[in-house]
């Protein structure tokens, strides 16, 4: 299992300052597009830390946590496929946010910098698992708990059989995703998982667009033989 | 672009790109698209592809993440962030331990070396009652034995014996005790008897 983090921005703490602290690398420039709504709610939040007003600041960023929640949960689980773990990588990065909200910096849309700060959140606590998964012995508690969710889980009106083979089918997924080349897997799981247009993820991982684009072919190719032809 | 020229497979996953960003798609192919079954067919596959994989994605995170989940972690997160700032809380122990105060290390070795004398005290005196038991045991002198014999002989009732005051029988007791500590066996415990008071001083004083 390969490690993109180089790829999305060296460190967590060149990831938290963002476009205007970070020394400029090559191939990354930030998305020239009109400022989105979230972003600027996030120079709000920004301006009103910088004036000390806490308690008005939080309540803002309540409101870009409940915007944000669902999609940075569905791409922590994608990379960590562990619920609970996935749980403590979006709240991490949520208050990773507000601490350092004062080096944001509107070059960058919100999304772009909270989406790179959960991702290497993420692939922190991969390398940290693999680490641990090479020293100790798994209890396989985690997983079991995760693999009884998800049986029980799903539509109720669907058939035990149906849910079952639905079951089956997301673990072939996800294994096959997890076979995917590291810099294949980011691009893919952003565009695909956390709904980011391949601007987007350039900007996020400092990739040129074009690159996003073979990156997500190769990546989208590879999961068809892996799956043969059909998920 | 005519229909012998079909489309690769790359272009046609920037279509699928493109109308998934909602950008617009490059005329000439979208035409082609529209004219050729196979590459049409072909596009249609890529697209049911990759959004299965999504929407299935989308469904099991979902699934797992339900809207009381998601309410739950945005209270951990808001939470989280009203306790930035503020200083790591010191939890006090209640009562006696709290105002139990910290013994140097000076006073404890201190501490050790009077329990060691006390113990050492407790040696010697155990060592004496156990000489002493021994010493009474042995037969009484000849000239006792005379006595003893007449006075059982002219009276039978009850004589008082003449004993020796408390202070003799210190003496012999602690005579006895350092005669102990001489002996080769116990040499190891003369540190500790220096440490020990000694009746005969403590009486002098």
């Amino acid at each position: 299992m390969s490690d993109s983090r180089g790829m999305l921005g060296l460190s967590s703490a060149d990831a938290v300052a963002g476009p205007a602290s970070s020394a400029p690398v090559r191939g990354r420039r930030p998305v020239a597009a009109p400022i989105s709504k979230d972003t600027e709610l996030a120079v709000e939040i920004r301006q009103l830390v910088d004036r000390g007003d806490m308690e008005r600041a939080r309540e803002l960023f309540g409101g870009l946590v409940e915007a944000h929640q669902r999609r940075a949960s569905r791409i922590a689980y994608q990379y960590l496929r562990d619920a609970a773990e996935a749980d403590e990588a979006v709240q991490d990065a949520f208050v990773k946010v507000f601490s350092h909200i004062s080096s944001y910096r509107e070059a960058w849309p919100f999304e772009v910098w909270f989406t790179r700060i959960l991702i290497n959140g993420c692939l922190d606590r991969r390398k940290a698992r693999a680490r641990r998964e090479r020293w100790l012995v798994p209890s396989g508690e985690t997983t079991a708990a995760d693999e009884f969710r998800a049986s029980v889980a799903g539509p109720h009106d669907q058939s035990p059989e149906a849910r079952l083979l639905g079951r089956e089918r997301r673990e072939r997924i996800a294994a096959a995703v997890d076979r995917l080349d590291g810099r294949q897997r980011t691009v893919f799981m952003l565009c695909h998982y956390g709904d980011c247009t391949p601007r987007e993820v350039s900007a996020m991982t400092g990739l040129n667009e074009s690159t996003v684009r073979v990156h997500l072919f190769r990546a989208a190719r590879k999961l068809r033989g892996l799956l043969g032809g059909k998920p | 672009m005519n229909r012998a020229h079909h489309l690769q497979d790359e272009r046609l996953f920037d279509c699928y790109l493109a109308v998934r960003t909602g950008e617009s798609l490059d005329p000439p192919v979208a035409e082609h698209l529209i004219d050729c079954d196979e590459c049409g067919e072909r596009y249609a596959e890529i697209t049911r592809f990759m959004e299965v994989l999504s929407v299935e994605a989308a469904s099991e995170a979902d699934t797992i993440f339900t809207p009381e989940r998601l309410r739950a972690q945005h209270q951990h997160i808001t939470r989280r962030i009203e306790h930035l700032g503020h200083p790591a809380r010191v939890i006090t122990f209640p009562g006696p331990a709290a105002s139990h105060q910290v013994v140097s290390p000076a006073t404890r070795s201190s501490g050790r070396w009077i329990a060691a004398a006390a113990a050492a005290a407790g040696l010697f005196i155990g060592v004496g009652l156990f000489l002493e038991r021994a010493t009474t045991r042995v037969a009484p002198a000849p000239h006792v034995r005379r006595i003893a014999r007449q006075s059982l002989l002219e009276t039978p009732a009850a004589v008082e014996i003449a004993r020796p005051d408390a202070f003799q029988i210190d003496d012999a007791f602690l005579s006895e005790l350092e005669l102990a500590g001489d002996r080769p066996r116990t040499r190891e415990l003369l540190a500790f008897d220096a440490l020990t008071p000694h009746v005969r001083e403590i009486t002098l004083r």
